[in-house]
């Protein structure tokens, strides 16, 4: 991944090449990956267990983290509302409808990224230095099919379920710190006033995709392994930078497409 | 059929690995690939079943060129052309039986029970019957390698390569694997390529030995050409000599 420390030294113009080379690589992987959903067979029980270790073993994780950032945002924008507008009346409407329409999607997929990407990349990276997805290919199990696929199953379906359920962490953090710092009752607070179906859709296709973006890109740098248990290391770093830099570019394009189809109001 | 090694070069980035190779390896052979470390003899073999591809050269299993098949094309040659890896390489979600019974299921497209029950008779046969239901984690080195080995055969292969079948193992199940080996190839008719450092190994059970050295053969011969050679680089690695003319 050309953010990285290993592409240290690089001219501007090589670093470009470089991503765009990266996001090739993941491409072709999005490709077989697509391919195999449709075509591929599970193993039995591959799609489960991944389930549970995406999100079983993130949920506690994340609650955390998106309590944290619901408090904060919600505290930092009661401070600011504060010397602007002092009504407090429509901070938990505003609130909501930024949350569902991106914070909670956005911010809440790069701890995702964090916790899932490394998860990936270090397992699969660990089976190619080990000469493992080699053996795969000799079983004619195809890695992506294999590896991959069940994997990005799981990051969708659970990376979704758990920024969701990340949201409503945020949201209560948010009602809790409101009302401690701002005397802004829940009911006050709990205003559907300002969200529309669109925002739904919007927050919810922003999830299901970083879900998936998060898994192709880890799988890929895990797949692209090379160099021992240094180069798993390599491929742990580079899966968590090319996740976020995913989301990052995924949510600017969503957020695009979203300000014409579902303007928000 | 025999299998052909034409002008392999290979190269990792900056590091220049194999110059040159041309190898030829009869039917039914047992034929040692030996040199220090590092001087791309897994490389070498690897190339044969697609999981590497060459930068120059051709490599034929019979008449059929391999080198450029692409992965769906090549599953037809892993069918006949097994390799039992280095480090075992078993897959750690799976019981040892669930391992050996893969190939079956994706090779040949056997149903689960099927392929179980055919990968209990086949671990008889490395006498692991009684760890199939066990976890690889749980195993030493010397019994993750049998059933490793019990998992390369069981498509009945036509050609096995064999990656330093004996590190790591003590000296008499190191001894029972030369036995299997060698047995493949005059029972079976089975052709293997072995990658091997273990002298005790390579002088025993080999007919032939080409010993690789900075990319290319150095030396290709019996192992009574090897003993009898006056190159000073194949004497200092046969006699394991830290001082001579070998660079590493």
């Amino acid at each position: 991944m050309a953010f990285t420390a290993r592409a240290e030294n690089v001219s501007p113009l090589a670093a470009l090449k470089n991503v765009l080379q990266d996001a090739l690589a993941v491409a072709r992987v999005g490709r077989r990956t697509m391919h195999y959903l449709i075509r591929g067979k599970r193993e039995p029980g591959s799609v489960a267990r991944q389930m549970f270790a995406i999100g079983n073993q993130s949920l506690f994780f994340m609650c955390i983290t998106m309590a944290f950032i619901g408090a904060i945002i919600t505290f930092q924008t009661g401070l600011q509302s504060k010397k602007l507008v002092p009504d407090f009346s429509m901070i938990g409407a505003t609130y909501l409808k930024l949350l569902i329409r991106d914070l909670a999607a956005s911010v809440g997929a790069l701890p995702l990224a964090t916790r899932v990407g490394a998860g990936i990349a270090a397992e699969i990276g660990s089976m190619v230095v080990t000469e493992q997805v080699d053996a795969l290919r000799m079983c004619a199990a195809d890695p992506v099919d294999y590896l991959v696929v069940p994997r990005f199953i799981a990051s969708v379906i659970m990376g979704t379920v758990i920024l969701i359920i990340g949201g409503f962490v945020a949201y209560g953090s948010g009602m809790l710190v409101a009302q401690l710092m701002f005397d802004v009752s829940p009911h006050t607070f709990t205003n559907l006033s300002l969200v529309t179906m669109g925002d739904l859709v919007l927050g919810v296709s922003k999830a299901v995709t970083y879900g998936g973006a998060i898994a192709l890109v880890s799988g890929q740098r895990g797949l692209a392994t090379f160099g021992g248990s240094e180069g798993v290391g390599w491929a742990t770093t580079e899966a968590v930078v090319g996740s976020c830099f995913a989301i990052i570019v995924l949510n600017l394009v969503i957020s695009t497409i979203g300000y014409f189809f579902v303007p928000a109001l | 059929m025999p299998i052909r090694f034409v002008n392999i070069h290979k190269a990792f980035g900056p590091k220049v690995v194999l110059q040159g190779v041309d190898l030829e390896v009869a039917d039914g052979e047992c034929f040692f690939i030996i040199g220090a470390s590092g001087v791309g003899k897994s490389v070498l073999i690897k190339h044969l079943i697609g999981l590497l591809r060459p930068d120059e050269g051709d490599i034929f299993l019979g008449e059929e060129e391999v080198s450029r098949l692409d992965e769906r094309a090549l599953y037809p040659v892993r069918m006949k052309c097994a390799m039992v890896f280095q480090s075992s390489t078993l897959f750690d979600s799976m019981t040892c039986a669930e391992n050996v019974a893969l190939p079956l299921r994706k090779h040949r497209g056997m149903s689960m029970k099927e392929a179980i029950d055919d990968a209990r008779r086949r671990l008889e046969k490395v006498h692991m019957q009684d760890f199939a239901d066990a976890y690889p984690a749980a195993l030493g080195d010397g019994m993750r390698k049998r059933v490793a080995i019990a998992r390369a055969l069981t498509l009945d292969p036509e050609y096995v390569l064999f990656d330093e079948p004996t590190t790591s193992l003590d000296p008499v199940s190191a001894r029972r694997t030369d036995e299997l080996i060698r047995r493949l190839c005059d029972e079976f008719g089975v052709t293997s390529i072995v990658v091997s450092h273990d002298l005790v190994s390579i002088f025993s059970i080999a007919d032939r030995i080409a010993m690789l050295y900075k990319g290319t053969v150095r030396l290709l011969g019996t192992p009574e050409e090897f003993r009898n050679t006056e190159d000073p680089i194949v004497q200092q690695f046969i006699q394991g000599r830290a001082e001579g003319p070998m660079e590493v």
